[in-house]
């Protein structure tokens, strides 16, 4: 349900006038379609990818650009001004994007998609799911490694191809953020955050109802692989820099929710927006056995449950390659296998 | 919501549209042999600006003015409930111009380069070449969660998490190509 009011929007005139002639017939013959006959729906999809990329924006008030994000709150009252001093979508080699180039986001034989899937063909029994993914992943024997920016076909699962040969600038794009913090009056040095060559293959946002709780519930699967990550802040005129922080090969895999626990939308009657992430629902009742095995348990409870706490799609991970400081080396880190149980947020305004 | 339809629109190629009246008088259906032997050309190209509430909306009140007060909103709102008998998502005081010269959108024939893909692919495409450069003029909107729908509903309290300003000039290279997926 929407509410719209208060908009007056001016815009070129635009020939409009032919999407909207529809005909009178058809509009007498349509009926409401079912929550069955809506899960049957398996959109062709709509595929859109962006050829010759290039994104860049950020502040500069003496030329008149500003990008600020402001509204925040200190947890002591103050105002958090989050200022966007550069941020950019590059080709490969931007050398930290002092050298932007363009590159192509998703690929014509797996672009990124909009579309309404069949719930039943991903876990969410009858229901209609609208879905807005990144380039799927491939099979290893086709794909691309994740990482490496001279991959050839064959060495990994991703779609998206590295700069370099017959693939010319590639699918991964060089990503960047340079910001400052300003906390009241204490404004911070400026924090850069650069990826380069990154692969968000295999993400996903996935939205459909929930019939019990009637609200928006969803699904997000966020993939992130970048052969280099860094972090560094330098003073605000940039001239000084202190350490960098690098994380070379770093691979993250977030899973928000699942076909048993869908990430909940809501917001409450204070206005503060809350996310959750509930606990699985009990199977239908049966009991598992004293020894944990299969064999003296309920067979239906005991794969439901094993199902949950095996199948690595519901599972969070983070790898580092090595992550380095300034000179120094730390080696490689890993946080694998993470399973949310129960989550939730709720915003609090702390001015009341 | 009010749309004036008062601003800057160059159509070149599309002839269609801005025939001259004398041709009117003798134009007839075509017949389907005709229309399938006509191709079209070059496209669309768009310049123009698209402003929100740029000298605020048309309701005043309580909590809307136009935006030469500053203790209150002139952007617009819009209010999104996920849950029955929830609150509401908001995205309130929108507003702002967005300025671009040389948007084109075309239909294309796709049939090599792409890496290898553009003949694997081997159809046609929606192209909407991006203008190179867009001008954000104090663009600005709030992130917020509401009580109600509207700021004059009884019970009213909102929650604004973000807002976010953009001014300046914005590069955005490229072309978005857009088409169906699977097999229909």
């Amino acid at each position: 349900m929407t509410s719209l009011h208060g908009l007056a929007l001016r815009m070129p005139a635009f020939p409009f006038a032919a999407l909207l002639l529809v005909a009178n017939q058809s509009i007498a013959g349509m009926q409401q379609l079912t929550e069955a006959e809506l899960a049957e729906v398996d959109g062709a999809g709509l595929g859109f990818m962006l050829e010759d990329f290039k994104f860049a924006h950020g502040t500069d008030v003496q030329n008149g650009q500003i990008f600020k994000i402001t509204g925040l709150k200190s947890t002591d009252g103050r105002d958090v001004e989050l200022v966007v001093n550069q941020l950019y979508i590059s080709g490969p080699n931007s050398d930290y994007g002092t050298n932007l180039s363009s590159v192509n986001l998703g690929r014509l034989v797996n672009p990124y998609s909009i579309d309404v899937r069949d719930g039943n063909d991903i876990g969410i029994p009858n229901k209609a799911v609208f879905e807005f993914a990144a380039p799927t992943k491939v099979d290893a024997s086709v794909g691309y490694d994740c990482l490496s920016t001279g991959a050839g076909a064959g060495s990994g699962t991703c779609s998206s191809r590295p700069a370099g040969g017959i693939y010319g600038q590639g699918e991964r794009p060089d990503i960047g953020l340079q910001m400052n913090v300003a906390v009241g009056d204490d404004r911070s040095a400026n924090i850069n955050i650069h990826a380069q060559s990154a692969v968000i293959d295999g993400s996903y946002i996935r939205l459909w109802g929930d019939n019990d709780r009637r609200q928006l519930v969803g699904q997000v699967k966020l993939n992130f692989y970048t052969p280099e990550l860094s972090i560094n802040a330098c003073s605000q005129d940039g001239l000084a820099c202190g350490s960098r922080i690098l994380m070379t090969n770093f691979e993250l895999e977030l899973a928000l929710g699942n076909q048993l626990q869908p990430l909940f939308f809501d917001v409450d009657g204070s206005g503060n927006f809350i996310v959750e992430v509930a606990a699985i629902p009990k199977p239908a009742p049966g009991t598992i056995g004293a020894d944990g095995r299969r064999s003296s348990s309920n067979a239906a409870v005991w794969d439901y449950y094993n199902d949950y706490y095996t199948n690595p799609e519901y599972r969070s991970n983070l790898r580092v390659g090595n992550l380095t400081v300034g000179d120094r080396d730390f080696g490689s880190a890993r946080v694998e296998g993470m399973l949310i149980q129960h989550l939730k947020i709720e915003t609090r305004d702390l001015s009341q | 919501m009010i749309i004036n339809a008062t601003t800057l629109l160059r159509a070149l190629g599309a002839g269609v549209l801005f025939s001259p009246w004398a041709t009117w008088a003798d134009m007839a259906p075509l017949d389907d042999e005709a229309m399938a032997g006509i191709a079209g050309q070059g496209g669309i190209y768009l310049t123009g600006d698209i402003a929100i509430n740029e000298f605020g909306g048309p309701l005043q009140n309580a909590y809307f003015d136009d935006c030469t007060d500053a203790s209150k909103r002139c952007g617009a709102r819009l209010a999104f409930r996920v849950k029955e008998d929830g609150g509401w998502l908001v995205l309130d005081d929108l507003r702002g111009k967005f300025s671009f010269e040389g948007l084109t959108l075309r239909v294309r024939e796709i049939s090599d380069g792409f890496g290898g893909d553009g003949a694997e692919f081997s159809g046609d495409v929606l192209e909407i070449g991006l203008p190179n450069i867009v001008r954000y003029d104090d663009v600005r909107f709030k992130f917020a969660a509401s009580s109600t729908a509207r700021p004059t509903d009884v019970g009213f309290q909102q929650t604004d998490i973000l807002s976010v300003q953009i001014q300046g000039d914005v590069v955005m290279e490229g072309n978005l190509l857009v088409f169906p997926t699977g097999n229909p």
